[in-house]
């Protein structure tokens, strides 16, 4: 964890003291601070927009309910990515297994600020995660995309951390087996290894 | 990916070193490490540009809109809600027809526990007379003066009822299995002296005081 990390922690963790004394500035200065991330991270999950406003507005809410007893046993985020995680399950099992694509709305999986260049990676990306598992795709995306460490991504899965690593292996090994067909290369990788 | 048998070690190391050093996580000497190995090893450097590619693919924006002002606006309104409160678990059963029901099935135990006090009394009670009865108990009560008569077997009846109807007897008890009577003073006539007319008539073989142990 960096200085930039301990630094957002602490700052975090005086928004959650402040809400539990009921300041709504608090809570929504954290919504606005983490909407970003969780809205990117529950789009691996689900691709409807009411779906991750929904989880992201449970989430927010669990955590309003239940900021006096955080314990900082964790980093905020973990905690916050925790609770994100358990809702987005739990919108999976009512909505789905797997991500609905929504095809009334093309346009939204490109936004129009996208640049050509953005748009080419975020195409590639989506492809290469298509093929994944839901929780492959979450290992990735807090490994990759948040920034969080295996024990973290084990604390918010609330699964062995040996159980992490297996799914970013196999993750990273079909990923890699992709994305170089998906961008136009040739594959030079092997499924089995290394 | 294929590995040069002789550094299969360091890329397997720098394939599990990428994503941490990629993320800022990685010590500095894993990052100087991987660098060195990577200026070495063209099938790592091919991989680590890919997770590098990765990498700056999961940092784009999310690509669905989710307007953060409209949600955070239905949350704050949500706070607002008065929240539900919760039924005492024992008390749902469910449905609508909740409370009377609840009523019926509790009407129900009182009675059952008390057919079964009522049933548990009268068995207790029944049991508390024993079939025995020791020398140290009470004896029956019997009537006062009452005495016990073994008739012989050959004395008729006649005789049996003149000899009672003398000595002013009457029959309260038996015959018992052994064709023993039980006899008492029909007035206020001394059973004693009945007692002493019966041990002398002809016919009786036995005749003892009730109240008089052996």
């Amino acid at each position: 964890m960096n200085d930039a990390d301990i630094d957002a922690d602490v700052t975090d963790r005086q928004l959650l003291q402040r809400m539990s004394a009921g300041d709504r500035v608090a809570l929504e200065v954290l919504y606005r601070g983490y909407h970003g991330r969780l809205c990117r991270f529950l789009a691996r999950l689900t691709r409807r927009p009411d779906v991750i406003e929904e989880v992201i507005n449970d989430c927010l809410w669990i955590a309003w309910q239940k900021a006096g007893t955080f314990h900082g046993d964790s980093r905020v985020s973990t905690w916050l990515m925790g609770i994100a995680y358990r809702c987005g399950l739990k919108a999976l099992r009512q909505h789905g297994d797997e991500p609905v694509e929504d095809d009334a709305m093309p346009e939204q999986r490109t936004p129009a600020h996208d640049l050509d260049d953005d748009r080419e990676l975020r195409d590639w990306l989506g492809k290469g995660l298509d093929r994944l598992s839901a929780d492959q795709r979450v290992v990735i995306e807090l490994v990759y995309g948040v920034g969080h460490t295996l024990d973290e991504v084990a604390v918010i899965m609330q699964c062995p951390v040996g159980t992490v690593k297996a799914r970013l292996f196999h993750a990273r090994v079909k990923l890699r087996n992709v994305l170089p067909a998906l961008a136009g290369d040739v594959p030079i990788h092997k499924e089995n290894l290394p | 990916m294929t590995f040069p048998a002789n550094s299969d070690r360091d890329c397997l190391r720098a394939w599990e070193a990428m994503p941490w050093v990629l993320q800022g996580s990685a010590t500095p000497e894993q990052g100087s490490w991987l660098r060195a190995h990577l200026a070495q090893c063209a099938s790592c450097r091919a991989e680590y540009a890919q997770q590098s590619r990765l990498r700056q693919a999961m940092l784009l924006p999310p690509a669905i809109p989710v307007d953060a002002n409209v949600g955070l606006g239905r949350l704050l309104a949500r706070l607002d809600m008065p929240e539900p409160q919760p039924e005492p678990a024992q008390l749902r059963f469910g449905g609508r027809s909740g409370p009377w029901l609840n009523r019926a099935l509790v009407a129900v135990v009182l009675l059952q526990a008390l057919g079964i006090g009522g049933l548990g009394m009268k068995l207790w009670s029944a049991d508390n007379s024993p079939q025995y009865r020791t020398f140290s108990d009470a004896p029956a009560s019997t009537a006062p003066g009452a005495i016990r008569v073994v008739p012989d077997a050959a004395m008729s009846v006649a005789d049996w009822n003149a000899l009672l109807h003398a000595l002013k007897l009457k029959v309260v008890g038996g015959p018992n299995d052994v064709g023993a009577y039980t006899v008492a003073p029909a007035g206020s006539s001394s059973s004693s002296h009945a007692l002493q007319q019966l041990r002398a008539a002809r016919g009786i073989r036995l005749a003892e005081p009730v109240a008089v142990t052996p």
